[in-house]
């Protein structure tokens, strides 16, 4: 008889969710974030509890814009943010705000497009009649553009364009796209800190949100941000989504979740709590049933929707979330991959991505020296940290909250090499100087 | 002959209308006294209901204009549109005060409302899925009216455009010839220029008509489809709900304050009974370390409180708090340097340069310097003293007092503090000579000259600047908010222009009315203050 209370007893522990609490340094955490669907897992975390059975209370705070994030992160008003992968990266290197910034997990694959204007849809159009269709062919690569930004630089004029920040994402997928198609998007140097220099085609930076007001506006004649700013395009009829970065590289990392790393060394047990409830809300965005649908995201476009959060319509984060994207009102094409929060084992802090976005700060000129191909290693391991990610994957396993094959778990840190750009050229993270060589326009080591 | 009681309480009631300044009150108090009636009708006609009129014309002008006016980011919303958006706003707050309330809900009365809940929502479901089967059929329907309207557009669209494609071609055909002709010597070189001109501008014409074809189906496609709006709003406004009532269930189960720290009691009792059972010290130890972490975790859950977001109320008490907080800044510098400017003229001139140079900088530039220059003060916000200090005072601990809410007041104050200073100055100055004469007769020491002579003499005048300053500071807040993001009306405003929704230029209006209402009381506030320290009850401006 005892023994079978006994029995009873261990299993409530076991199913108790205060199991696994950790020592935590901290419990009450300030995290901000902007207005953008890719914020979903920090969201979710706090909305459907995980952070709180951590013994976590958060507060999700949204932030004007990406450097005042960056500083209240430093500052230390904020414990941790939503930030852009190359944020991290820049602010340990000193390009911008100096700071050591380090992240154990990022949130999300993919999920940006670049839109253009109207009048310059219209001229994509006439340049290329294949365009001229209700459902034109994808991926759109920039050639049709390079007779609109020729016929602008014969009128003494530059097309402007807009992207959110200049070590954001969208700054290098909207200068990829460009180049790729031999426009060149200008660099940046010790003294032109816009990025100007030889340019063809002007990026200016615009906060997200910002974005399709700026384009109406008629300031700037396309931009790329992301989700749900392209719908906002297209819900309105200002402009038309031409393409997504995930047809610029398929799969390429997104938003991480950065700290610094004094925050991080004090405050070790939090971190971990906090990359654990981020591993489980990635998981519920990306659960699906056994025909492959996405069970959740309705539920998350429905909580993201509120004021508080991002804010759009229900209807206008909807058309990104939930497996497919709107290109133009008649163009809804499937993507069930254009928001990726944990699949293909995207939430591990990959070195290779952190190498990437080094090539690119290269090649545009943001770091003004050549470096040798060990610094590029040893930059991305200062500021990726995969220990504490394992760390945490292996207690929500023994929890039995994740499965072993979720989680990489004897990766030396590098994807392996690939060539799924919208120009097919190969990235091998193992030998970023030959990448950074293999571009024909941009800076060469 | 003795004034009758009626009388006396006319008068006392008029003078209170008078003091706060409502004297537009004035003939409808002395109207149910009855005195003059057709006079008061007289004056209660020109200056109440001609004003209400007005007010309602412009209401109407606003509600036909809205429709009528529209921009491809929304059209204006109309007054009901506007209402709509406060009662939203208003089921926000009220939803997370029903959720901190679940948080903390323990035995009978969460029972209770568990027992609510789950029959609403149970019965919601079925609305829900009701909803979104009118949403699929009002978008097919919409799809097939479309099809209807669009295809036929379309077709002539293609027709149009292969047509011209085609003379394109051979235009082009007939250029090639006869660029052949010329080098052939038997066309003019005329010919052929005449003719490439011609051929832009056809071309010219022929893009501008496709144009044209294409605005006409994009408008089509444009055009919003009434019964869909309206299954959306439906099915959103359910979704909403079954969502929140979704989020009660977790907050009233196990996400519940009472649920967790009954599972954590539990949990250290199980470790305290395994206690007999253990075999060896070591189990022991192991089961002793683990009882006392369970101890802090329930140490640590009893503090817990429901994490609830900014409502639109809290908003409006941090904006009111700050703007306080900026005003007693000004007036606490304000007030002194204009008394010293006020009696001392080489004081006055050393200062005037600053005056004119700082008073007409704006807000957003003092915001932008401020966030340095007082930042400095705060390099670690999380433990520095005022913010303990702050955050243990009961009340203001809820407004969460940080650097982004010093900024903002810091920026009211710098802006506040121009008009209290002149003015104070100017009523300082300007004292009677005679009382200053008086003075010096009675040998009053400064202090007493000070405290008996120049501040009673001045006060109205100071007065009258700190109505300005609080007016001005009210104005100052509001953006000083949008650009420090320190929660607030400021903010409120600004993330709604970054949420971009459909609800989004209804919510700003919205906050145009809260911001000038309080305005408005704000002023009312001050006016009543400045009657109070006017001895001769000089009128001052409505």
């Amino acid at each position: 008889m005892k023994n079978v209370t006994k029995l009873a007893l261990a299993a409530s522990l076991l199913s108790s969710s205060l199991m696994a609490q950790l020592d935590l340094e901290k419990d009450e955490l300030k995290f901000g974030f902007i207005k953008l669907t890719d914020c979903a897992p920090i969201v979710i975390a706090k909305e459907k509890g995980f952070f709180e059975e951590e013994g976590l209370q958060v507060e999700v705070i949204a932030q004007p814009n990406w450097k005042q994030l960056l500083d209240n992160v430093i500052t230390g008003e904020l414990d941790g943010a939503h930030m852009l992968s190359g944020q991290p990266i820049a602010a340990t290197i000193g390009f911008g705000t100096e700071a050591h910034i380090i992240t154990a997990y990022t949130l999300d694959l993919n999920g940006n497009g670049i839109t253009v204007s109207n009048a310059v849809w219209e001229e994509m159009q006439f340049n290329d009649p294949t365009l001229d269709s209700p459902t034109p062919p994808h991926p759109i690569t920039a050639d049709a553009l390079v007779p609109v930004v020729e016929e602008k630089l014969d009128a003494g004029e530059k097309l402007q364009m807009g992207m959110v920040f200049p070590v954001s994402t969208h700054n290098y997928e909207i200068r990829y796209w460009l180049a790729a198609a031999g426009i060149h998007p200008g660099y940046y140097t010790s003294e032109d800190k816009k990025g100007f220099t030889d340019a063809q085609v002007e990026l200016s930076v615009t906060p997200p949100p910002q974005m399709p007001a700026t384009l109406e506006s008629g300031n700037i004649s396309g931009y790329c941000v992301g989700e749900p700013w392209n719908q906002q395009a297209v819900a309105k009829g200002i402009g038309v989504p031409v393409t997504t970065n995930y047809d610029i590289w398929k799969n390429n990392p997104e938003k991480v979740f950065g700290v610094t790393a004094q925050w991080a060394e004090e405050n070790p047990n939090t971190h971990l709590a906090v990359v654990k409830a981020l591993i489980r809300a990635g998981k519920w965005l990306d659960e699906t049933d056994e025909s492959g649908t996405l069970i959740n995201r309705e539920e998350a476009v429905r909580i993201l929707s509120q004021p508080n959060y991002v804010g759009a319509d229900f209807d206008v984060i909807k058309n990104s979330m939930t497996g497919y994207f709107f290109f133009q009102q008649t163009d809804k094409r499937e993507m069930p991959d254009f928001n990726v929060f944990f699949k293909y084992h995207s939430t591990y802090p990959w070195y290779s991505d952190g190498i990437w976005f080094l090539t690119q700060m290269r090649r545009w000129g943001q770091i003004t020296e050549a470096k040798p191909d060990e610094w590029y290693h040893e930059t991305a391991k200062k500021v990726y940290r995969p220990d504490v990610y394992l760390e945490a994957a292996k207690l929500l396993l023994e929890d039995g909250y994740i499965d072993e094959e979720d989680i990489p778990w004897d990766t030396d840190g590098y994807k392996p090499a690939t060539d799924e750009f919208i120009d097919g050229i190969t990235y091998d993270p193992k030998d970023p100087i030959g990448y950074l060589n293999s571009h024909d326009i941009g800076l060469k080591d | 002959m003795a004034e009758s009681t009626t009388d006396k309480i006319k008068f006392r009631i008029l003078k209170a209308i008078d003091i706060s300044g409502f004297t537009l009150f004035d003939p409808i108090v002395r109207l149910m006294f009855g005195e003059e009636p057709n006079k008061q009708l007289e004056r209660i006609t020109k200056f109440i209901i001609v004003p209400i009129l007005f007010v309602l014309l412009c209401v109407g002008v606003w509600f036909w204009m809205g429709p009528r006016h529209k921009t491809k980011s929304g059209e204006v919303p109309t007054p009901d549109v506007v209402w709509s958006s406060v009662k939203i706003n208003d089921t926000i707050a009220e939803r997370e005060k029903i959720k901190a309330d679940d948080f903390l809900a323990s035995g009978k009365d969460r029972a209770e409302r568990l027992a609510e809940v789950q029959a609403e929502y149970s019965m919601l479901e079925g609305d829900v899925t009701e909803a979104r089967v009118a949403v699929e059929v009002a978008e097919k329907e919409k799809a097939a009216k479309q099809k209807g309207l669009i295809d036929p557009l379309q077709e002539n669209y293609n027709t149009k455009r292969a047509d011209i494609r085609s003379e394109a071609k051979a235009r082009s055909a007939m250029i090639t010839d006869l660029a052949a002709q010329v080098a052939q010597g038997s066309a003019s070189r005329e010919d052929l220029l005449n003719a490439l001109r011609e051929d832009k501008l056809k071309g010219d014409e022929e893009k501008e008509t496709l144009k044209l074809l294409k605005a006409e189906i994009d408008e089509v496609r444009s055009e919003k489809y009434a019964p869909l709006q309206a299954a959306r709003a439906k099915f959103d406004s359910y979704s909403d709900r079954l969502l929140f009532l979704n989020t009660r269930l977790e907050f009233l189960e196990k996400r519940n304050l009472a649920t967790k720290l009954d599972e954590a009691n539990g949990q250290l009792d199980g470790y305290l009974a395994a206690f007999d059972e253990a075999p060896d010290g070591k189990a022991v130890l192991a089961l002793a370390k683990k009882a006392v972490r369970a101890e802090d975790s329930i140490e640590r859950l009893a503090g817990q409180n429901y994490a609830s977001s900014v409502t639109i109320y809290t908003q409006i008490y941090r904006s009111l708090f700050t703007v306080f907080v900026g005003f007693f800044m000004a007036a606490a510098v304000a007030i002194p340097v204009g008394i010293l400017c006020g009696l001392n003229p080489i004081f006055m001139a050393a200062m005037t340069p600053i005056i004119s140079v700082f008073k007409p900088v704006s807000p957003v530039v003092w915001l932008l310097i401020f966030q340095i220059v007082v930042g400095a003060f705060f390099p670690d916000p999380e433990n520095h003293p005022l913010f303990n200090f702050l955050g243990a005072i009961p009340f203001v601990k809820d407004l969460q007092v940080n650097p982004a809410l010093v900024f903002s007041a810091c920026t009211v104050a710098m802006c506040a503090v121009w008009p209290s200073l002149v003015n104070t100055a100017l009523g300082v100055a300007s004292i009677d000579k005679d009382h200053l004469n008086v003075a010096r007769v009675l040998r009053l020491g400064f202090w007493d000259r000070l405290v008996k002579i120049v501040i009673p003499s001045a006060l109205p005048l100071v007065f009258a600047g700190l109505r300005i300053s609080l007016g001005v500071g009210w104005m100052v807040l509001i953006a000083a908010e949008a650009l420090s993001s320190s929660d607030g009306l400021g903010k409120f405003v600004w993330d709604e222009y970054q949420n971009g929704s459909s609800l989004t230029f209804a919510n700003i209006i919205m906050v145009c009315f809260v911001v000038g209402i309080i305005g408005f009381f704000l002023d009312r506030m001050m006016i009543v203050f400045q009657r109070l320290v006017s001895f001769d009850g000089a009128p001052s401006a409505v």
